[in-house]
């Protein structure tokens, strides 16, 4: 049945608004998480609050999960979804500076956007930078990173091809590793939890 | 204390659930999408007669030796060994979607690839039609159907018939062509029946490749 827009069942003219509602709940949930709050992001960082880390797992647990089982199912095709290049170099890179933005700015670009949302400063501010970087790399793309934007192509892979094993065996280990992981956030929070910060 | 222990039962309980999904997933057989044609799609190309070879067609592609083409005779194993067109792979229709014990389509190299052109025959056109029709809801590529089947190439070319003397031109050197073809396959009036020695035993379908057509006369 599904990919809904690829299969001809909804019109893709439906998609920026399919897009917009989408939107307003990814930022609603992420406000109901508490990811408004830079200290809470910074607190997987620090130890101290591992909401991130969990949430994430639980949201990428639950669609990959879904995923297969639909796709067992016949209710969506995996073969027609959109998978991403993987460009390696400017993957590592680009992640290396989020996670140096994440731990300095307190946000990652979306929950920024919540955080201004709902009135917070530091938001709006982070949302200035954002604007001042990707304007900084729009102008700068040709001589500065365009080699490395365009380095180390390594086309739409995907871990389990990668591995060479079925996707069913690959999410299997992957949810192993993620409920071990799971239940080393209660451990290191309860470890840091003397260092609590109050707020 | 007591929320605590609660919370903690739940964490049991959700890490429980997700072992069990898990473990549904490693064992749960891969499943393959086959992306078959949608009914509207399959309407419209069964409503078209792009898929059609006319005797005359194949004829000049066999006799020119055009090694894009592939013919496939979907009719028995027994009528395939009693006569087939030269190179004809013979894929009963009965046994064209089998699937070999991985669950791939044992035919699927020769019916979907994008080099050769595919031309289905049977003796009449249902036969080669409905192969056509099952082939092309599965997507294969580059399928086609001999317009008329065995019977219309005899009809038409093997034994043709002369035209009066007062037919245009253009009738006239069809009819030539398609005595060239007679000859060519041997005939000139009779249908040929080449023999063969190969029989499939248990029924399975044998890719037999025919020996080039024999160029009659000699020295």
């Amino acid at each position: 049945m599904g990919p809904l827009i690829q299969q001809g069942i909804i019109n893709p003219e439906w998609n920026s608004i399919i897009a917009f509602v989408i939107g307003i709940s990814f930022g609603f949930i992420l406000e109901q998480a508490g990811f408004s709050t830079a200290r809470k992001i910074v607190g997987v960082f620090y130890g101290y609050d591992m909401t991130v880390l969990r949430v994430f797992l639980t949201a990428v647990v639950t669609a990959s999960i879904g995923l297969l089982y639909f796709n067992y199912l016949g209710w969506i095709d995996l073969d027609l979804i959109y998978i991403n290049p993987t460009f390696i170099w400017s993957a590592i890179v680009g992640g290396v500076l989020v996670g140096l933005g994440m731990i300095v700015g307190g946000y990652c670009p979306g929950t920024s956007f919540a955080a201004a949302a709902i009135g917070k400063i530091d938001g709006i501010v982070f949302i200035g930078g954002l604007f001042i970087g990707v304007f900084f790399y729009g102008e700068t793309y040709n001589w500065l990173f365009k080699d490395l934007h365009e380095a180390g192509n390594l086309g739409a892979i995907t871990m389990y091809n990668l591995l060479g094993i079925s996707s069913g065996a690959l999410e299997f280990f992957f949810i192993l590793f993620a409920i071990l992981l799971f239940w080393m956030t209660i451990v290191i929070t309860k470890k840091f939890s003397n260092k609590l910060l109050k707020y | 204390m007591e929320a605590r222990n609660t919370i903690r039962k739940r964490y049991y309980f959700v890490t429980g659930i997700l072992f069990l999904l898990a473990l549904g997933l490693l064992l749960l057989p891969h499943r393959k999408n086959v992306k078959e044609l949608s009914p509207e799609d399959l309407l419209v190309s069964i409503s078209t007669s792009d898929r059609f070879y006319s005797p005359e067609n194949v004829a000049r592609l066999i006799i020119s030796g055009d090694p894009s083409i592939q013919l496939i005779d979907v009719r028995t194993a027994e009528e395939f060994a009693a006569y087939s067109l030269p190179k004809a792979i013979n894929i009963p229709l009965a046994n064209i979607l089998d699937k070999d014990k991985k669950g791939n389509y044992v035919w699927q190299d020769v019916l979907n690839q994008d080099i050769k052109t595919n031309i289905i025959y049977s003796n009449g056109t249902v036969y080669a039609n409905q192969a056509w029709m099952l082939i092309s809801r599965m997507n294969f590529k580059n399928n086609y159907v001999l317009k008329g089947g065995l019977n219309a190439f005899f009809e038409n070319i093997i034994k043709a018939k002369a035209p009066l003397a007062s037919a245009p031109q253009s009738e006239i050197d069809l009819y030539s062509f398609r005595k060239a073809v007679a000859m060519y396959f041997g005939g000139g009036g009779s249908i040929s029946t080449a023999t063969t020695d190969a029989k499939s035993g248990d029924g399975t379908p044998v890719v037999k490749k025919k020996k080039e057509a024999k160029s009659g006369g000699g020295c």
